[in-house]
């Protein structure tokens, strides 16, 4: 008799092994991770279910046909869905389970169902009442599990000798099954929840490391390509990927040639030097990141042939509109095989790169805007002019505070004029108004030094014109002309027309003119450019000079009566 | 008294600033000069105290002038400037005096007051006063133009002012004073009233009372005295 028991206590712990074996192999897919914590919404709830049901079921299968009833490990599905998804889940999976044990007939069949379902409850309550307490780190331990299992199946023992009819046959079943079942069941609920932990442990384990590294490495690079994507900050990057994630070497380039290189093989892999390596030119071209793991592709260094690196991944960084402006390359020798967390880590370091990148091309924009702007405010408020103005006209007033009256006006036109948007089109009356305000304070400033001669067509005063274009020049013909002079200066400005081609010549007597590189903010370059957009190349400014002798700016411009064309 | 010249290539800065210094009764304004070459001519001419000194002028700039002062008659300098953001931080570096136009009577007055207590003497070459001359400024048919050292023969002194003299044989009259171009220039002294630039020596011949002949490049010839036969014997390495 002990013997029989025993022997029904092995048979049925083999069972629980296969049992076991299922659940350890299903722990390896993705199914199992919502089970790896306690659930609290509705999908995770559904998953908790449909895991634990088929567990019971299987449960049922595995079990041993003892005369007509079967001594089973269905209470592990039940005990465990109640623990982990609460009553609900619990309750679910017992009904399952139960109702395909009724399924299959037998004197216990009604015992089994009823028991199945408490079971179920049982876990379901003892989840209820440990959260309630905050106790979730007990819920996770197997012995929790187990004694949980164990109360479960002397209940499934009692109420199979309370249903089961006749009492004489529920008796001798449950003597018979009482002592394999209450064995295997808690064991194999407390190794379940064994084998939950492990696979949780694994996954935070490797979660963790990803990223910790993943976080490390963001830190460590923090804004290191944000001032430049240059062979510097690159070398700054790639030592910094090199050392956290110890990989073979670490390669940054740009579209055209290695920009760092760090790591085995830095003897022959220099910066500066031209991309040699296919998959580079391939990750560019079609912006993709490319593997070569050196077997299904292989891989060998396009340099020298016995280089030790084996296998590579060569991932693109992207700047403005995802267009590749280089790559990151992460290598391994050929001993060592390429890790999945380095190639999905390479990627993730690529992104924030990319990111850095793009950050850094939008700051030197925005610079570069706030440069002109302040340029185009300077040209606007004129300080070395202004101040000038106010000095002289500070001077005017003791002697003829009428003229300084005047003076002040027309240095109000002047600023009013200078303070419109270079994109206007004015016509060249207005813009005669703005330089005859500026030539009334420098002809007073010079006082006698300078002598002014405008003659201009009145047909001529409705021509349209960017704004800002006969002004400048006028200024720089006395600025870099007329008073360089130690004697008088002359400055003339006339018009003709030639066809459908309006000529405003600006002359002075100083025949100073220097081609300046680059030219200057407001000047002669910039009215000869929006000229040339507005109207076309056939127009703009011409410059002729007889040194020492005279500077003629020619502006032309197209005679058209219809100005509509304008922007 | 403080004798004083005020340089501004612009008439009314000049008068404005003459009327703001008028009712001192311990200054005197002994003349005006509306460019650098005219400003040359008066302070080696008439040896100011102070020279009021605009920055912004035509050709020569007030701090391009600076160089071509003879360092050891150095008048005291006040720039006045309009508008010259990084001439003023210079100013501010070095503690030098300068006005901002308009000059705002307050300001002068504790100008003035730092000028009749004392004038120490100022960090010229801080603000690239002490500059080599590498071009120099020549007058002539009303305007101004600069004549490279390199071409430069040599120069001579004459009653009349100084003079340098091309390859050609061409004399171009300068403001500059002998001094100032032999301290800031390669040219060599070899006579009381001659400057030779020692690139252009192509021989000299001794005569018989010590003294020696300079015949340049361009076949000058200059004359050197007993007195700097020496020292050009030196500069040339000659024994």
């Amino acid at each position: 008799m002990i013997f029989d028991q025993f022997n029904l206590v092995l048979l049925l712990l083999q069972q629980m092994c296969v049992y076991l074996v299922i659940a350890y192999l299903l722990s390896k897919t993705p199914l199992f991770i919502p089970l790896m914590q306690v659930t609290i919404r509705l999908p995770h709830k559904l998953a908790c279910y449909l895991v634990f049901s088929t567990f019971c079921i299987l449960g049922t299968y595995f079990g041993l046909h003892i005369d007509d009833s079967i001594a089973n490990t269905r209470a592990i599905g039940a005990v465990l869905g109640g623990l982990l998804g609460g009553p609900s889940v619990g309750l679910a999976v017992g009904f399952t389970g139960g109702l395909h044990r009724y399924s299959l007939g037998g004197p216990t069949a009604t015992a089994c169902m009823i028991s199945t379902v408490t079971e179920g409850l049982i876990g379901g309550l003892v989840h209820r009442w440990l959260i309630r307490r905050g106790r979730v780190d007990i819920l996770f331990t197997p012995w929790l599990v187990g004694g949980v299992a164990l109360f479960a199946e002397v209940m499934q023992m009692l109420i199979i000798l309370a249903v089961a009819r006749p009492f004489a046959m529920a008796a001798q079943l449950v003597e018979h099954i009482a002592l394999p079942m209450l064995v295997s069941n808690t064991i194999g609920s407390a190794m379940f929840m064994r084998i939950l932990l492990d696979r949780r442990a694994m996954f935070e384990k490797y979660s963790t490391a990803f990223s910790s590294r993943a976080l490390k490495i963001a830190a460590r690079a923090e804004g290191a390509l944000r001032d430049g994507f240059n062979q510097e900050n690159s070398t700054k990057v790639a030592r910094i990927i090199y050392e956290e994630t110890g990989v073979g070497a670490v390669a940054i380039t740009d579209r055209d040639k290695l920009l760092a290189f760090i790591g085995i093989g830095d003897d022959h892999h220099l910066p500066g030097t031209p991309i040699t390596s296919a998959y580079t030119f391939e990750a560019i071209a079609r912006n993709e990141v490319v593997f070569a793991d050196g077997n299904a592709m292989p891989y060998r260094c396009s340099i020298r042939p016995g280089c030790p690196l084996g296998s590579t991944l060569v991932i693109p960084l992207q700047g403005e509109g995802d267009r590749v402006v280089g790559t990151i390359k992460l290598y391994e020798p050929k001993r060592k095989l390429f890790s999945r967390l380095n190639r999905t880590l390479g990627e993730g370091i690529a992104k924030l790169l990319s990111r850095q990148i793009l950050a850094g091309r939008v700051d030197a924009q925005q610079q570069l805007l706030a440069q002109s702007e302040i340029k185009l405010l300077h040209a606007q408020v004129n300080p070395h002019f202004l101040f000038n103005a106010l000095n002289t006209i500070s001077a005017v007033i003791r002697r003829d505070p009428d003229h300084a009256r005047r003076l002040i006006q027309y240095l109000s036109t002047f600023f009013r004029k200078n303070l419109k948007r270079p994109s206007d089109v004015v016509t060249l009356a207005d813009e005669l108004e703005h330089v005859n305000a500026y030539l009334q304070i420098e002809l007073a400033r010079f006082a006698g030094r300078l002598d002014v001669a405008i003659d201009l067509p009145e047909r001529f005063l409705g021509v349209q014109l960017p704004a800002f274009s006969l002004q400048p020049i006028v200024e720089n013909a006395i600025k870099h002309g007329t008073s360089q002079l130690l004697g008088a200066g002359r400055i003339r400005i006339h018009a003709h027309a030639d066809g459908d081609v309006l000529s405003l010549v600006v002359e002075d007597n100083a025949g100073l003119y220097h081609p300046k590189p680059g030219g200057d903010g407001l000047g002669m370059n910039l009215v000869d450019r929006r000229i040339k957009v507005r109207d076309g190349t056939r127009f703009g400014v011409r410059v002729e000079c007889e040194p020492d002798v005279a500077t003629r700016v020619i502006l032309q411009l197209p005679l058209a009566t219809q100005p509509e064309h304008t922007t | 008294m403080i004798r004083i010249l005020i340089v501004d290539d612009e008439p009314l800065a000049r008068d404005e600033l003459a009327e703001l210094l008028a009712p001192e009764a311990d200054l005197q304004i002994i003349g005006q000069a509306g460019n650098a070459i005219e400003a040359i001519a008066a302070i080696n001419r008439l040896h100011p105290d102070v020279v009021f000194l605009d920055i912004q002028m035509p050709q020569i700039s007030g701090l391009q002038l600076l160089a071509m002062l003879d360092p050891e008659r150095m008048p005291h300098i006040v720039f006045v400037t309009a508008f010259d953001e990084f001439a003023v931080q210079a100013f501010e570096e070095h503690a030098f005096d300068y006005l901002l136009k308009p000059v705002e009577p307050a300001r002068l007055a504790k100008t003035l007051a730092r000028l009749r207590k004392e004038r120490a003497p100022q960090q010229i070459d801080a603000i690239g006063g002490n500059a080599p001359l590498t071009q120099l400024p020549c007058y002539g048919h009303n305007r101004v133009y600069l004549l490279k050292v390199d071409a430069v023969e040599y120069a001579l002194s004459r009653l009349s002012g100084v003079y340098l003299v091309d390859a050609d044989g061409n004399e171009h009259f300068t403001e500059l004073t002998l001094k100032t171009l032999e301290d800031k220039t390669p040219l060599l002294r070899c006579h009381r009233q001659h400057l030779v630039n020692p690139a252009r020596i192509a021989e000299i011949r001794f005569g018989d009372n010590g003294a020696a002949d300079i015949h340049t490049v361009g076949g000058l010839t200059v004359p050197v005295s007993r007195r700097f036969l020496r020292t050009v014997k030196d500069a040339l390495g000659i024994i």
